[in-house]
Order: structure tokens, then sequence, then C-alpha cells
């Protein structure tokens, strides 16, 4: 036990000391690494994307004009507000659904089970396929029109589905049971207490995920250009053709003309704000809600 | 009415006790419960379905091609109607492999970090401005890629280039999009997901196993050598194929940043081609040709296929991981 | 809860949003086939919305065009400059009203296209000049080269812009000893197809080697989407030259190179050479005719006539009759007015014997066997 309590009690030797170092300033090195991009990015979108802001860059259509105006990116704001709209219309209840079914019903059920592995495989599913996918299923064989925003979103939600329903299955395991509990006792209603009793008790973490999915499907490009198309001016029609932020950037980014470029940055920094609004927004309903994984 | 109360006599509409369901409260149970099952076998619907189309809709390419043709014959020109996927299946791997070589470790190093060397007021800010990282969409990680990393790096390219030009897949001429700048691209974008399961599989390694190193004298380097990566590896193996999974499937910022030529580079400073960036350059090209566009399904298949692989395998190293240590009871404190 | 106030608030503020801006939104409506009312006084305005897809060689004119055209019928024409393979591919599938491509349709695409219910129909609209810009510190406007240099450059032997064969048809210019990169299109490219029309005939290499198609094997350079693309390469490496529609050249200003012509002469891309492209040629009956190495001495040799494409009997081809009667009239503006705006942009307008052709071709379009009435 002395020889024991001797060796653990040797100094470190000099050598260890210095890999220790090393090490540490090696780890803390390749850390600063990871944030240099973000710092980067963002630094350039400011310096770049700044310049390009202006009323008339929020209040115009691109006009496409080779010559003159090249107008602002309104259409493509508008285009991706209505299209993720429409998109966690349709992917948060279905989503908030499914898992509520695998949280009050399924629980570990074989089917359950199932349907979370195949949730699993949605998430890693590339973007670029489900666009693809809509792009067979719906717009070559001509469903209601050819390029339609409305299918856009449908592609958005799909992306959007299993962000929701990995989430909220989080959220909604997280609901003690004594309150599901307290309730059936009390007599009340399993639907009644699903409803009234623990989605109310989530909400906050829903909405969390949501947002984030929502955050998520704003930044998608690949769907959209197989969806929705490209088109200049702003419109409220879904069955059409429509602009998105994604795609105006996509389109401007390797033109030639400086302005263009330039607007492709001030579309950016407008993205990205989007983004990271929605995101912000998402961790302080989280930060506040008294669940928390 | 007081819920608590055990009236015997209390009724209600109909002359049933309360303690009794009405008829309608008994009839919506079952209906929502077929209803919330309906939309989760939805979703089992809708994958069977989504691969089945991809099938059907690829298989001409297949027949014509066959599998191993399409996928190994290295020729891809639509105007003479040849598909084969091998230069985009080869770009897809390299610039994967340089995004995993540089985004790894760093990823790695990053979740060490914040769960063991920082000091404790770094730790949250520190962890949200790396998932600040995912928050950014691709097509910007794209403009800043083409716009401000490719020119600025190209003379450091350049000179690397002619230095080390005796190295395999180094040498020539360096263009300004290529595969090395995807795959640095695509490192960063990885780092988010990498570093944030790394994060959780570090945190949970026992603090008996980290105090018994530390005990025994060991230095912090030394007993995050001992105790945490050794328990961590499954599960940085998980999240490093999640990474990959990631990186195969990413599209719009590989196809501003790689060159989109159709051919198989001989260095890693060419310009490539990947999967998934000829599906979105050249649909548009195919709406009329049911060849090119099978080809181009026929691709986003393989694409499909390899993502699955990879994320079954990830999966497999992360449940690997979250189950309990393996440390009998007897041995621990 | 007070973050129930937040949510509540934010959708609010997002409905808001969208609802003043549709509100403001005075883009015509969208959905096919709706016409506006007539605003007091002038000609009743047509209004609707007409989709196309095809070439960016004569995107800036047809940007143009539809912004005027606009503003004069109310009618909006959504262009997208995919490249003339994707142009011919979306028209011949039915998801564009009308197609644009700088390289007449093959014979096997023009079997594809039948297959919808009608023949596809070449409607020449301008010509343009595929300029040969280059961005080369020390060498002015006006570098003079002939057709098999420039083959050789693209393909890759000269490497360097002080080479022989480049020297000794400029004598007196001091060339740097800066390396040549090449950039070129990596899509389906009308402009491509003319440009490796000219190379074919005055290289041999480059015939037996990459051809002349739509879209080649390019034995060096790097590649970039659209004219749009290559004129974003060339301004961005140094020593770098590419093929890019004089628009986009004139641009970027960028220097462009004198071209050798088939009577001999180096000639610069300008407005006039490019027209004498196209005097004194009889197109064919169907329209499907090419302007590049003209004979005329005066003539640019790569100028290119780009068409539009549009079905002959639209209604056939799943068109519904709005749509044929909208982008019947947007043709009758191209070869109209539309040939007074695009000396503007340097496109040269048609000869009078082409556009009389080409009027009769617009003329007789059809829907369901009956000519389309109502044309402004």
């Amino acid at each position: 036990m002395s020889a024991v309590a001797q060796r653990s009690l040797r100094p470190v030797s000099p050598r260890r000391r210095r890999s220790d170092a090393t090490a540490r300033v090696v780890v803390l090195a390749f850390t600063i690494v990871a944030i240099v991009p973000l710092v980067a990015i963002l630094y350039w979108l400011i310096k770049e994307g700044l310049g390009a802001w202006s009323s008339s860059f929020f209040t115009t259509d691109p006009t496409g004009r080779f010559l003159g105006d090249p107008g602002g990116i309104r259409s493509a704001i508008l285009g991706t507000i209505e299209m993720v709209a429409l998109a966690s219309i349709i992917a948060v209840p279905v989503g908030v659904g499914v898992a509520l079914y695998l949280v009050e019903y399924g629980k570990l059920s074989r089917f359950a089970n199932i349907v979370r592995y195949f949730v699993d495989v949605m998430t890693g599913v590339p973007s670029v396929v489900f666009g693809l996918f809509v792009y067979i299923v719906l717009v070559v064989t001509k469903v209601a029109g050819t390029f339609a925003a409305w299918k856009g979103s449908v592609a958005l939600a799909l992306l959007m589905l299993p962000v929701v329903i990995r989430s909220a299955e989080v959220v909604l395991n997280l609901v003690p049971n004594s309150l599901r509990e307290a309730a059936l006792a009390l007599g009340a209603p399993r639907w009644k207490v699903i409803l009234r009793i623990v989605l109310p008790t989530a909400l906050p973490g829903i909405v969390t995920g949501s947002l984030l999915a929502v955050a998520r499907a704003a930044g998608e490009t690949a769907p959209l250009l197989f969806t929705a198309a490209f088109v200049l001016g702003s419109s409220a029609d879904l069955s059409q053709r429509m602009n998105s932020l994604p795609l105006q950037i996509f389109n401007d980014v390797g033109q030639a003309q400086d302005r263009l470029v330039q607007r492709a940055w001030g579309a950016a920094l407008t993205l990205v704000v989007m983004v990271l609004l929605l995101t912000l927004i998402a961790r302080l309903i989280q930060r506040r809600s008294k669940l928390s994984p | 009415m007081e819920a608590g109360s055990l009236t015997p006599r209390a009724t209600v509409r109909g002359g049933r006790s309360i303690h009794e369901r009405s008829p309608r409260s008994r009839a919506i149970d079952p209906l929502l419960k077929w209803f919330l099952s309906g939309l989760a076998a939805l979703i089992l619907v809708l994958i069977a379905f989504f691969f089945i189309r991809l099938f059907i809709e690829a298989k001409p390419a297949f027949d014509k091609f066959g599998y191993i043709g399409f996928v190994f014959d290295n020729s891809w020109v639509p105007s003479q109607q040849l598909y084969g996927a091998l230069p985009l299946v080869v770009g897809t791997l390299i610039t994967s492999a340089i995004a995993l070589i540089i985004g790894v470790p760093v990823a790695i190093a990053t979740a060490l970090y914040i769960t063991e060397l920082a000091p404790n007021r770094v730790k949250a800010p520190l962890t949200v401005t790396v998932e600040l990282l995912a928050a950014v969409p691709s097509v910007v990680y794209g403009l800043w890629g083409i716009a401000v990393l490719a020119p600025k790096l190209q003379p450091a390219e350049q000179w690397f280039s002619d230095t080390f030009g005796f190295l395999p897949l180094v040498g020539g001429q360096v263009s300004i999009p290529n595969y090395f700048i995807a795959g640095l691209i695509l490192a960063i974008m990885i780092v988010p997901i990498v570093s944030a399961i790394s994060r959780e599989v570090m945190s949970t390694v026992p603090d008996d196993h980290k105090e018994a190193a530390l005990a025994l004298g060991a230095t912090r380097w030394e007993m995050i050598k001992i105790a945490v990566l050794p328990y961590s590896r499954a599960g940085i193996s998980g999240a490093a194929m999640l990474g990959l999974g990631r990186a195969i499937g990413e599209t719009i910022a590989v196809t501003i940043v790689i060159g989109n030529a159709a051919d198989i580079g001989n260095t890693i400073f060419s310009q490539g081609y990947t999967l998934a960036a000829v599906i979105a350059n050249e649909f548009g090209e195919a709406a009329s040709d049911p060849t090119h566009r099978a080809a181009l399904i026929a691709a986003g298949l393989v694409l499909f296929v390899l993502t699955l692989l990879v994320n079954a395998l990830a999966r497999y190293y992360v449940n690997r991981a979250s189950r309990p240590a393996s440390v009998p009871k007897g041995m621990a404190g | 809860m007070r973050y129930k106030n937040l949510l509540a608030l934010s959708c609010c503020a997002v409905l808001a949003l969208g609802a003043a801006a549709c509100g403001s939104d005075d883009s015509s409506p969208s959905s096919g086939g709706s016409s506006s009312s007539s605003t007091g006084g002038g000609a009743a305005k047509a209004g609707g919305t007409i989709n196309g897809a095809g070439a960016t060689f004569p995107a800036p004119v047809y940007q143009e065009w539809a912004a005027r055209f606009k503003e004069e019928q109310g009618t909006t024409v959504n262009y997208q400059p995919i490249g003339s393979g994707g142009g011919i591919a979306q028209f011949s599938a039915g998801t564009v009203d009308f197609g644009a491509t700088d390289s007449a349709m093959k014979p096997d695409e023009i079997a594809t296209a039948q297959k919808k219910g009608s023949d596809p129909v070449h409607v020449p609209t301008v010509l343009g000049a595929v300029t040969v810009s280059y961005n080369v510190d020390g060498i002015e406007q006006g570098l003079k080269l002939d057709g098999e240099t420039v083959a050789d450059i693209f393909l890759g032997k000269i490497k360097k812009w002080n080479d022989p064969k480049i020297a000794s048809q400029n004598s007196g210019a001091q060339l740097p000893t800066t390396s040549i990169t090449v950039c070129h299109r990596s899509d389906e490219s009308g402009t491509t197809a003319n440009f490796t029309s000219f190379l074919t005939d005055y290289s041999s290499a480059w015939k037996s080697g990459p051809g002349t198609d739509k879209s080649v094997k390019w034995p060096t350079g790097t590649g970039a989407k659209g004219n749009d693309g290559v004129a974003g390469c060339v301004k961005q490496t140094k020593g770098s030259v590419g093929y890019v529609e004089q628009a986009y050249a004139l641009q970027n200003k960028f220097t462009t190179a004198a071209i050798k012509n088939k009577s001999g002469q180096y000639v610069e891309p300008s407005l006039q050479a490019t027209s004498a492209a196209a005097t004194g040629v009889t197109p064919p009956e169907d329209l499907r005719f090419s302007t590049i190495n003209s004979p005329n001495p005066q003539a640019y040799p790569i100028s290119a006539v780009t068409f539009l494409l549009v079905w002959a009997d639209a209604c056939k081809a799943g068109e519904n009759a709005t749509q044929a009667k909208l982008v019947k009239n947007w043709l009758n503006y191209g070869l109209g007015a539309g040939q007074q705006v695009a000396p503007q942009l340097q496109y040269a307008p048609l000869p009078d014997n082409i556009k009389t052709k080409a009027q009769a071709k617009v003329d007789g379009l059809q829907c369901n066997g009956a000519a389309i009435n109502g044309a402004s």
C-alpha cells in the first residue's frame, strides 16, 4: 500500500507535463479553428450584405434586367415565408400526431419501434432526394400543373417531419407520468388527458422543435429547385411557380455582375438573420419552459 | 361539482353516475387512437412508397447499363447518352473523405474542450456558437466558399501543389473550384453534428473512471486518453458516421464550389462532380429525355442507399455507446 | 403564460407582413389564362403570365423585352435562362409555354417533341456575337486570333499567352508569359454548339476530338453554368480566356479577340460585323439555319442566330387557347418593336428577308386547327 502511495505521490515528470500542455494547446487551437469559419461567414455577410440592404431592396422584386435596375428580393422573402408557412401547417400537426402516438399509445411496441426506426431513416435522407421524390410524384405527372409553390411546400414538409417528430417525442416523454395518472384517476377520458393536459404542458418544447424545423426548412434550396422553380415576381398564388430566398441566392451566386453578387450577399444576410431569429426564439422558449431534457 | 367527493347518487344527464364515461367520450378515445396510429402508419407507407417509386423511375437506367455498369462506368456524357456514374461516386467519396479527415478531429477537439477543459463560464456560449454553425443554410456556405474562401486559398493551394507535387493526387494546375474546397466546406458543415453527439457521449463517461485516473496521478490529458476517449470511442465513431452521411448528401454548397466537371480529376485541386450535385444541375436538361431523367433518379437512388447504409452504421455505433458501462458492479467505487 | 403571448405576437406579425406585402403586390395575377380589365384610355391589356426557358445567350435582350412587354401589355413573361439544352428539354416536356435555343433542334430532338402532338417551330429573333474574351494583364483589346489558334488554345495545345502561334499573328505586341486558363460551359449550351461549330471548320484536331455539340468533352479548363457563369470565370481568373456573348463581354468590360473570318479579315465583334453575318443568307423553309463562319468579308465569323421555340399548333400540344394567344403576342412583339430594342444591347436585328419569313411563321401558328386571333 505504501509503495502504491509512494508511486502516486511522485511528482509529474517534465515530459508528461509538456505533453499535457501541448495537448491542451492543440485542443484549444482546434476548437478555435471550429469557430473561425462562423466568425468569418458572419463578418463577410455583414460586410458585403449590409451594403445591399436598402428600402428598395426589400420592397421591389428582382427584375432580371441586364442593364438598368436589377431590383430587390421582395418576391424571394415573400415566397420563403409563404412556402415555409404552408409546409409547417402540413408538417407540425402530422409530426406532433405521430409523436403523440409513439408516446401515448405505441410506447415500446414492435410497431412503434418500427415507426421510430423509419423516422430515423427519414432524418438521414438528403434534401435533394426529397425534392427528386416530389418531382417524380407531383411535377412530372403534372398533378395540377407543373411547377408549383405548394409542391415545394410538400417537399419542405417531408424534410421537417422527422425533426418535428423526434423533438416532440422527446418533450412528450418528459411530461411527468404523475400528471397523466392524476387526470385519469379523476375520471378524465384518455383523449382529454392528451389534449388538455399533456399537449399544453409539452407545448413550449413542441414549439421549440417546430421552430428549429422551420429554420431548417427556410434555408433549404435543393428541394425547391425541382418543385417551386424560380420566378421573378411576387405572388400569393401557391399553384404557380414561386421565388424563394435560397433560390434567389443560388441564382445570383455565379454571376459576373458585381451588383448581382452583392444582391446574393444581401439576400444571404436576410436569410441568416431570419434563421438566427427563429433559432433564438426557439431557444428562449425552451429556456423558459418548465420541462427541459 | 366537487371532483373529489364520492356522493354515490351524483348523476349527470342520462342518469348515469359522474364516474362513468359518457358514450360520446367513450367513442372518442378509440377514434383518437386509430387516427394517431394512422398517422404513424402513414410514415411507413410514405417511406415505402418513396423507395419503390424511386426504384421504378430509376429502373430504365439500370436496365440499360446494368447495376454494376451504372455505378462503375467512367463516362457521364449526357449528350451522347452515356451514364456511367463512376466520376460522381468518386467525387462524392473524395469530398466526403476530405470532410471527415478535416472535420472529425476538429469536432472531437471541440467536444473535448467543452466537456473537459473549458472553464465553466465558457461552456454554454461555446456550445451555442458551435451549434450556430449548423443554422447557416448550405447555400450561404456555398456563396461564402466561392466568393471568399476559394479565391483566397488558391495561391496557397498552388504553392502546396507545386511544392508537394511528387505526392500522389497533388500537383499541376490548381482550379479555383475543386475537390479540396468542397471537402473543406463540408468539413465545416459537419463539425456541429459530430461535435454535438461526441459531447453527449463524452458527458456520459462515469465520473469514477475519470477520478480513478486522476487519483493515480494522471495529468488532465492522460486522464482523457485513459478514461474519456476509450469509453467514448463507439459514440464518436457513430458521430463521425452521421457526419459522413451529411457530407454525402450535401448538394447546394458542393455544386457551387466543385466545378461540376463530370470527370475524375487527377488531383485534389481539380474540378469534380458528386451524385448530389449532378441531380441539381441536370434535372432541367433531362425534362424530356426519359433515359437522362432515369439516370439522374438512379443517381439519387444510389445516394439514398449510401446514406441509408452509413446512417444505419452510425445508429449501431451510437446505440452501442449508450448502453450502460460494462464495468462489473463490484469494481466501481 | 408569457411564451403564449410571444407566440401569438409573432404569428400576427408574420400574417400582417404577408397580408401587407400581398396587398401591395402589383404583379399581374399569375394563374394561367386570366386577363385583367383594361386600364382606361388605351388598348386593353392582355395580362396573364407565360413561362419560358432556354438559352442564356439572348437572355439579356429577352429580359429587356419582357420588361417592356409587361409595361405595354400587362403580360408577365417569366424567362428562365438555363441553357439551350434545358430550353429544348423543358419545351419538349411541355413544362414551359415557349423555349429558346441558339442551336436548332436536332432531328431526334424534333422527333421527341413531336410526341407531344404538334411540330416545333423555330422562330429566329436576333443575332449575337460569340466573343473570345480574355483577362490578361498586358494584352490589349483586339488580339488577333485565327480559328486554328483558338482551337489549339481550347485543346490545351497552346499553354501560354506568348506562344509563337499567337505572336506570329500579332507582330509588335508584347505578349506576357502568363499561363492560359480556359473557361468553358458545363451545361448543355447553344453557345457551345455555335462556338464548336466554328472551331470544327478550322481545326481538324477539334473536329476529330471534341467535335460540335451543345456539350462536348473539354480537354482542359474550368466549367461554369451559363454565359454568366463563363463571364464570371473569365473575370475571376487572371490569364483566362472564355467564349461569351457580346452583351456579357461589354458589361464586364472584357477585352475581346479579333477573329479571322472566312475572307481572311481579322474582325472584332461589333453590331455591324454581327449583322453582316446574316446579310445575303437565304434560310431554309423551317428556318433552322446557322450564320457561323459567314462568307461575308465584313462579318464576324462567330455570329450566331438564336431561336424561340413554339408549337405549330399549341392547343394540340397541350396548351390552352389563352396561353397560345399570349405567346403569339410575345412573338409579335419580338419581331416588331423588339427589333429596335435589340441594338441597344448590341444584338443585331434580323435582316428583312428573314424577318418576313419569321413573321409568316408566327402568323401561321394555330390552335386546334384554327388561326390564333386577336394578336395585338
